[in-house]
């Protein structure tokens, strides 16, 4: 098939020319595979003595002249010129018409019907107003033979019979070219308009691109500021902290009561911002990846203790109780990082302290399934709307942050324990109701003394 | 009889201070040093029963200061109390160090620490 289509194809700039010759590659295919047949059918007739053996000669003799013209045509149109070769064919194909039947035939009879041949194939070989030409030269020819030859009045309807196949060729095949020529300038605009389009998105993907390496930047910028910044706020607040625990102390002297309670103040306060440092390093240190966990082996117990110290007064200094249940299936060796388990626990306490005014706050430790092990920390509090709990685990988003808020903290609490639990390999689940209370629960695997030093 | 020495190595004075007020508190005489080079002359010529050693110390950073204390025979029973805000760095050599202190350190849990080291030594 692509042999067949190359052979035909005729490489033109022109789209209308290389139509012309193509078509015209097509006729003198056409043209060759039924002269084969008709040979191979005489032959066949021959050999069968189906006719007389005399006339044979002459018929090979005439397809040999047809296959030298098919070829020297099929050349002309492919190497040379689609127009001249067309005109030669077309020239050959009437001469052979006005002489290869009895001129009575040509005039009158059978053959004279088969002009329409070249003059509707010339209005699609050349151009549509050829067909007059050929028209034209085969009524010469019928009045030639009818006035020369046979001495006849010519054919005056197969003559304009001629005519009017040329008419309705000549408009049929300019309507043809005219809409191939609004398609290929539909076309065109079509390419350019892609081309345009492509250029546009090509544009606008580099300006995305660009875009986003400099927000990648501003991240990484942000994350470096805020991680210079902590550094830069922790050695001052921890000398301020010490110097007011000395003074407290009395190292400096002993201090009035009232000189203690502002210590008191100062202490608190400090204490306060520096978590807020703690928080904002930890966070940018996890954006930048820095962040790691230290597996090792700890008690589970101690963890539990751990956060009663730190947080027990708080609690029960807001009339509340801190209620704390380890499941007897849990082993008191554990293995993760105490650290970070510890500042989950505190986040997730300091949490639920905020937003609860009576009642309790309980943390279990227990296992849901045999892989895994669970802290959960359940409040009394105001609980947490449905549409907030998608987003309370955001950097800095709190539920209420209208100027008005009752609720201190800068919002990095909860995000901090979701990042940590994720570091984990662990999830964090928050079920909430308003008014009754919510409990967040962290859902960690279970890990065996050959995890111990892993991040 | 003598007062135990204390060095404390940080080149931050005002944390050096509390440190060395912390120590000082439970009896300890206490050296501040602000280099890492200086600290490494001063261990040449005496043997502190306790350094307080910041990591990020200018001129040679406290982790060769450990290093030369681990590595001298002189200096076996000197407690080395890492104190740093860099986690990541505490964490790779905490095995090396008697006590690893992450910044911010309170002076009333150096004090508490320092106390018990104390007794220990008398």
């Amino acid at each position: 098939m692509i042999y067949l289509r190359r052979l035909l194809d005729v490489p033109s700039k022109d789209p209308d020319d290389a139509r012309h010759r193509k078509l015209l590659n097509i006729l003198l295919t056409g043209i060759g595979i039924i002269t084969l047949i008709a040979l191979l059918f005489i032959t066949v007739a021959n050999i069968t003595q189906a006719i007389e053996p005399e006339d044979i000669a002459s018929v090979y003799w005439g397809s040999l002249a047809i296959f030298v013209g098919v070829i020297v045509v099929f050349a002309i149109n492919r190497y040379w010129s689609g127009d001249l070769a067309s005109t030669l064919f077309l020239l050959l194909l009437t001469i052979v018409l006005a002489f290869g039947d009895e001129p009575l035939q040509v005039v009158e009879g059978r053959t004279l019907i088969m002009f329409a041949a070249p003059i509707l194939m010339a209005s699609v070989l050349l151009r549509p107003a050829a067909s007059f030409v050929f028209a034209t030269l085969s009524s010469l020819i019928v009045i030639w033979i009818s006035r020369v030859t046979l001495n006849i009045f010519p054919n005056i309807p197969g003559i304009l019979t001629f005519f009017v196949l040329a008419l309705v060729s000549w408009l049929s095949s300019r309507s043809l070219e005219n809409v191939l020529r609004d398609l290929r300038t539909v076309n065109a605009e079509l390419d350019q308009r892609v081309e345009m389009r492509t250029r546009e998105l090509t544009e606008a993907n580099q300006q995305l691109a660009e875009a986003n390496d400099r927000l990648k930047e501003l991240d990484r910028l942000k994350s470096k500021f805020v991680s210079m910044v902590s550094h830069e706020l922790r050695t001052p607040l921890n000398a301020i902290q010490g110097f007011a625990e000395m003074l407290v102390a009395g190292v400096y002297g002993r201090l009035s009561a009232q000189q203690e309670g502002a210590m008191d103040r100062i202490t608190f306060n400090a204490d306060r911002l520096l978590r807020i440092v703690s928080d904002l390093l930890d966070q940018a240190r996890i954006e930048a990846g820095e962040l790691a966990i230290h597996v090792k082996a700890f008690s589970i117990s101690e963890l539990i203790d751990d956060l009663s110290a730190t947080m027990g007064i708080l609690v029960e200094s807001k009339g509340l109780k801190l209620i704390t249940e380890i499941d007897y299936r849990i082993p008191e060796i554990m293995h993760g990082d105490p650290h970070r388990l510890h500042q989950i626990l505190v986040n997730l306490t300091n949490n639920a302290l905020k937003f609860t005014e009576k009642g309790a706050i309980t943390v279990k430790v227990y296992p849901p399934d045999a892989d895994h092990w669970a802290l959960e920390i359940s409040d009394t509090g105001v609980g947490i709307p449905q549409e907030a709990q998608s987003f309370i685990f955001q950097p800095f988003q709190q539920v209420d942050s209208s100027p008005t808020r009752e609720h201190q903290g800068v919002g990095l609490g909860l995000a901090i324990v979701k990042q940590l639990a994720e570091l984990m390999n662990g999830e964090i689940i928050v079920e909430s109701e308003v008014e009754k209370g919510s409990t967040f629960t962290i859902v960690l695997p279970l890990l065996t003394p050959h995890h111990e030093g892993e991040n | 009889m003598n007062k135990q020495l204390a060095f404390v190595i940080e080149d931050e004075p005002d944390l050096a201070t509390i440190f060395s007020e912390a120590l000082l508190s439970v009896g300890f005489e206490t050296k501040i040093i602000t280099f890492g080079d200086v600290a490494i002359k001063e261990l040449e010529t005496s043997v502190p029963a306790v350094v307080v050693l910041d990591l990020h110390i200018p001129r040679l950073a406290g982790t060769e200061v450990l290093k030369y204390i681990r590595s001298d025979e002189r200096l076996k029973d000197v407690k080395v109390i890492i104190a740093t805000a860099d986690a990541a760095l505490a964490e790779s050599i905490e095995k090396k160090a008697d006590l690893v202190l992450l910044k911010p350190i309170s002076f009333l849990q150096l004090r508490t620490l320092a106390e018990r080291l104390k007794t220990t030594f008398e």
